[in-house]
């Protein structure tokens, strides 16, 4: 009987050593030589969007791939009629980064193409998989932390433009609402603003300004924004401008350029939950060679976030990311 | 021959020649995309020129429309820049009706076409009835009706899946979508009415020659207002198609196709013989504007050029116009 456990037992662990070398093997021989892959990015000029295309870039050619790029230059129309030219282009695959559901019928033409689509950030019907962040992480934990921050009451403006439009910040709007449930005491201030697409910074910031001259002093306690940074970077300017110190500002995704600004002495900028874009990116790039290697994908793969709460964590989030010492 | 009839004859082939230069720079830069942009010159790449050069087409039929009545002098001429805004505010307006289930496409359509009726009319009253610069008039127009947009809208994106609407996109006879098929059909009644009926004649007329037009008895203010109105429909019309094309209504959209638009449309001007703007023309300047996009994104040129690249083609293309009329 003990014998028999034994042999069990060595089966097992050699079946899932098997497995594991296997994967190791799988993963050094995956290879998209000889494969044209397009990459479909719906802009360049934020550090996200930049950083997810270039780590789906490098990781194609690094595999041997050729790539064909296109950008949408932050136009959500341009950007999906940019996958006509992949279409035309003949290419392998999509690698397709962000959009609206204005790519969604160009996915489908690619489907019936025959050229498999992998998203980033846009989970899609028509896709094989979308690579994302932890999104339900992301929104429960900037909940947690804004609620914290106001000692957990108080009135919250929120940017909100997109909750409705895409999946991603559906999910972490959607759940940043859910933990505010459990403190009955904070109120989001009707109606809830939204951003702007392209020009983020200096539309938040103006609309910021106009919040602050409807909302004197003591009525209000916190601007969050609800699916990205780029806008807090300009509610923190309007901050500063009005010299409204007693506002807090909550927001995702903790580039180097908004970790930098949490990092400053006294920045109203109190908590953030940082993504890996250049990791993310990369990671649909292997997914891309994992489906040719004949793999099959789940349908969606999530890539590690890292909080970041106050000056301090903004400190260590930056230089666990590797973006340097501050 | 006189030393004068001999100059003048010159000034007309030097204007000619001047006139032409767009053309030969498009067709120019054509052969270079056939010949370097992979797949360029291949039927799925026309069919996909013509399908996104849809909704450029139909905004430049109206546009072309007001140039018609309004002379096409850039500046005090007939111009109508507030199309596209038309058409997101026509699109937005029938997204968010769409998007509360009470309201059928019949209603939503409605709505819309009275908006965008109602932004034509403000067009014509201001620039007939006040005597406004229609380039100023039209501009300040497309930046009031995107702000009515954002307010309908909340400059959110709606999504739209509609079954009407859907199939403008999907392909209808021989894989050909309906909306290319629309879009010609469209096209032939705008012809009919622009270019062969009385009216189209008088309007012609009035751009031609304000006086002229005046003195032989036409009402040119009454055919210059009309013209907005067109341009309105034609807007309207659009909207459609931007929905379908997007599947939805996202902000922003009217950007691209204000410089599209007026891009095709003076490009247009290059296509016929006495240079001036024709609907065929700018029917054919959308499918070129569109093309030449293609081709630069096709050989993987940064989008910001491609906006830098256009912006000069629309310089060259007015400042060719302008240049060939003087010396004619």
């Amino acid at each position: 009987m003990k014998n028999l456990f034994g042999f069990i037992a060595v089966s097992v662990l050699s079946a899932v050593s098997l497995t594991t070398s296997n994967t190791v093997l799988a993963d050094g021989h995956l290879s998209l030589e000889g494969k044209k892959i397009g990459v479909a990015v719906v802009g360049t000029q934020h550090f996200w969007d930049r950083e997810a295309f270039n780590g789906a870039t490098s990781t194609v050619e690094k595999l041997g791939g050729e790539v064909v790029a296109v950008d949408g230059g932050r136009d959500n129309q341009v950007h999906a009629d940019n996958h006509d030219i992949l279409l035309n282009s003949k290419v392998d695959a999509v690698i397709s980064i962000l959009g609206d559901d204005s790519v969604e019928p160009k996915f489908e033409a690619l489907k019936a193409a025959g050229i498999p689509v992998f998203t980033v950030d846009h989970p899609s019907q028509h896709a094989i998989n979308n690579t994302t962040s932890d999104n339900y992480y992301m929104g429960t934990t900037i909940g947690r932390y804004m609620a914290d921050a106001i000692g957990g009451e108080g009135k919250v403006a929120v940017f909100n433009a997109f909750e409705n439009a895409l999946r991603i910040c559906g999910i972490r709007t959607g759940l940043w609402k859910y933990v505010l449930q459990d403190y009955p005491n904070i109120e989001i201030i009707q109606p809830e603003l939204a951003e702007e697409f392209a020009n983020a910074p200096e539309d938040a910031r103006k609309q910021t300004l106009d919040l602050l001259a409807a909302n004197p002093k003591g009525t209000i306690d916190a601007i969050h924004v609800g699916c990205w940074d780029q806008p807090a970077i300009g509610v923190v300017q309007a901050l500063e401008e009005a010299g409204r110190d007693e506002i807090i500002v909550t927001a995702l995704d903790g580039g180097p350029d908004t970790l930098e600004i949490m990092a400053e002495e006294n920045s109203p900028f109190v908590a953030n939950v940082a993504q890996q874009p250049n990791l993310i990116g990369s990671t649909a790039a292997m997914n891309v060679a994992r489906h040719f290697h004949g793999d099959s994908l789940l349908p969606q793969t999530y890539v590690d976030v890292v909080p970041v709460n106050g000056a301090e964590g903004a400190k260590e989030a930056y230089k666990q990311l590797g973006y340097g010492e501050l | 021959m006189s030393l004068e009839t001999l100059s003048r004859r010159s000034s007309t082939s030097l204007s000619a020649a001047i006139g032409a230069i767009p053309l030969i720079l498009f067709v120019g830069l054509l052969i270079y995309f056939g010949l370097n942009a992979p797949n360029f010159l291949t039927v799925t790449n026309l069919k996909l020129v013509l399908v996104q050069s849809l909704p450029v087409m139909l905004i430049c039929i109206g546009l072309s429309a007001v140039v018609m009545a309004g002379g096409d002098d850039v500046v005090s001429g007939g111009i109508d820049l507030s199309i596209p805004a038309t058409t997101v505010l026509c699109a937005g307006i029938m997204a968010s009706l769409l998007s509360a289930e009470s309201t059928g496409l019949f209603v939503a359509s409605i709505v819309a076409l009275l908006a965008a009726l109602l932004v034509g009319g403000m067009n014509a009253l201001l620039v007939t009835r006040l005597s406004m610069t229609p380039l100023l008039t039209t501009l300040a127009m497309f930046v009031a009706v995107v702000g009515v947009n954002n307010v309908v809208t909340q400059r959110k994106r709606i999504n739209v899946d509609h079954d009407a609407i859907n199939a403008i996109r999907e392909p209808f006879f021989f894989g050909i979508p309906l909306g290319l098929i629309l879009v010609a059909l469209i096209t032939l009644i705008a012809f009919h009415f622009l270019h062969r009926t009385k009216w189209g004649l008088n309007l012609q007329a009035a751009g031609g020659s304000r006086d002229a037009a005046s003195i032989s008895g036409l009402n040119v203010n009454r055919l210059f207002g009309q013209s907005f109105t067109v341009a309105s429909v034609m807007g309207f019309v659009c909207s459609y198609f931007v929905l379908a094309r997007g599947a939805g209504s996202s902000p922003g959209v009217e950007d691209n196709l204000m410089v599209e638009m007026v891009l095709a449309t003076f490009l247009g001007a290059a296509f016929s013989p006495r240079r001036v703007v024709t609907m065929w023309g700018a029917a054919l300047g959308a499918v070129l504007v569109v093309a030449i996009s293609v081709g630069f994104k096709s050989m993987g040129v940064n989008v910001f050029w491609t906006g830098l690249i256009k912006g000069s083609l629309i310089v060259v293309v007015v400042a060719t116009a302008a240049l060939s009329q003087r010396l004619n």
